[in-house]
């Protein structure tokens, strides 16, 4: 075959391979992965929002920690008592309450992306969703690359997954191991009191439901959770 | 703007950078073209492991201008661009595994008419068997076995008296050892089933990694 026909068969063929290698490990990335930029940059404009809104009503901002319910009381518009605040006009005003709807907007946005991950991860994986929920799951799949990768991978480098920098810091100069990654998020983890005990445990069962998932087995989960509360207790 | 060295087709070097002459200025990478004659295109050494293999000063690659070419590790294109340059009369098989990088190489092959881009694993030459066999190997992946696939992508595709190039990261061998040190064991490997002809490391353009030029009998 000479070059030139070689070359038209083979965008074909690699615009097939390209076109069909998405599935929902994508699907499953990208909605975590916009979850995350969210987070930060919904953070980043409340800031730049308390600064703003601190000119008409600095006491709101230093009553009310959490982001969100300051957007939400920011929206309302509670002026009350002696503040520090300015008089403003409507038309100065008006900006700072166009930027605080546009931010509850991605907050809401965030909460809508969380309901499809939870959707697509329930239905992709669900052995693993039951033990770990939606977000843990889409994390683990993007630290592992897929849920292949995911599966093949050994209980115990899956332990590590997200811890990459204190495991080649320890391998590479001997100082103490890490015992977990973002597994650290799970509960059961998380709230242990031997944490690295309790991170073996919990990423052995993780692995065993990651392998049921990808090779489409049943729904085992409910009885692994038990065990792993039991053992745990 | 005068050429580079006989050695290399099409290569031209000015105010301390390279550059290859092209029919096909507009590529999607954001390197300057001037005319002097031409289009010529800039050729950043320190995104390419060819270009800073030729800055260090490698003494030969084999590559004419009418060589075909078995590019492994494609990724987005930007060397193979380059190469498809050198290569104006021949052709380049650029191999990359990840779809991803992949979208990227289609839309440069659609650009560069002597590219031809496969979706497949390095790993499995049986995979793209159907491109025959090459006058050089050209590989750039970062894997742990990346020995390994070289030796056998030129066992399975190289011509006798064929030249293979490759660019070594010593880091996805061993983080814990020294470059030097995977250099040295890559060499005796590489010794044991061809011949070497060059080796330069590419600091400052690339940390801890190698070149390697090696010869088919």
């Amino acid at each position: 075959m000479d070059f030139k026909s070689f070359r038209k068969k083979s965008f074909v063929d690699a615009k097939k391979t390209i076109r069909e290698s998405v599935g929902e490990d994508e699907y499953i990335l990208h909605a975590i992965n916009t979850i995350d930029d969210l987070n930060r940059i919904a953070n980043l404009l409340t800031k730049r929002l308390r600064d703003w809104y601190a000119i008409y009503y600095p006491e709101l901002s230093m009553n009310i920690e959490d982001h969100e319910a300051f957007i939400k009381a920011a929206l309302k518009e509670t002026r009350q008592g002696e503040t520090m605040g300015k008089d403003l006009d409507k038309k100065d005003l008006e900006p700072i309450l166009i930027f605080a709807k546009e931010i509850e907007r991605l907050y809401q946005f965030r909460e809508e992306l969380k309901d499809y991950l939870n959707d697509v991860t329930k239905n992709y994986c669900k052995n693993m969703h039951y033990l770990i929920g939606p977000l843990l799951c889409a994390k683990l799949i993007r630290e592992a690359g897929s849920l292949r990768a995911l599966a093949m991978m050994h209980a115990s480098k899956l332990q590590l997954l997200g811890a990459e920098t204190a495991l080649f810091r320890h391998l590479k100069t001997g100082s103490r191991p890490p015992k977990h990654g973002i597994i650290l998020q799970h509960p059961l983890v998380g709230s242990a009191k031997e944490k690295g005990k309790a991170a073996r445990a919990v990423s052995d069962k993780i692995s065993i439901l990651a392998r049921v998932d990808y090779f489409k087995g049943e729904f085992i989960a409910e009885k692994i959770k038990a065990d792993l509360e039991e053992k745990l207790k | 703007m005068r050429p580079f060295n006989k050695n290399f087709p099409n290569v031209f070097f000015d105010r301390g950078r390279l550059w290859t002459k092209s029919d096909s200025p507009q590529t999607f990478f954001e390197e300057r073209i001037i005319r002097q004659g031409g289009f010529y295109r800039e050729w950043d050494a320190k995104r390419s492991k060819l270009a800073a293999a030729l800055l260090k000063n490698i003494s030969q690659i084999g590559i004419k201008e009418d060589s075909s070419v078995l590019y492994l590790g494609a990724s987005h294109g930007y060397t193979p661009s380059f190469l498809s340059d050198m290569v104006s009369k021949g052709h380049i098989f650029a191999i990359e595994f990840s779809p991803v990088s992949g979208r990227d190489l289609v839309a440069l092959c659609e650009k560069k008419k002597n590219i031809a881009p496969i979706i497949a694993n390095a790993n499995h030459p049986e995979e793209y068997k159907d491109i025959g066999k090459v006058d050089i190997v050209y590989q750039d992946v970062s894997q742990r076995n990346q020995v390994e696939i070289f030796l056998k992508n030129c066992d399975y595709f190289l011509n006798s008296g064929g030249f293979g190039l490759l660019a070594l990261k010593a880091k996805s061998i061993d983080v814990t050892k020294k470059p030097k040190d995977v250099f040295r064991t890559v060499r005796a490997e590489l010794e044991r089933h061809i011949t070497i002809v060059d080796f330069r490391e590419l600091e400052p353009f690339e940390k801890a990694h190698g070149f390697y030029v090696v010869k088919k009998k």
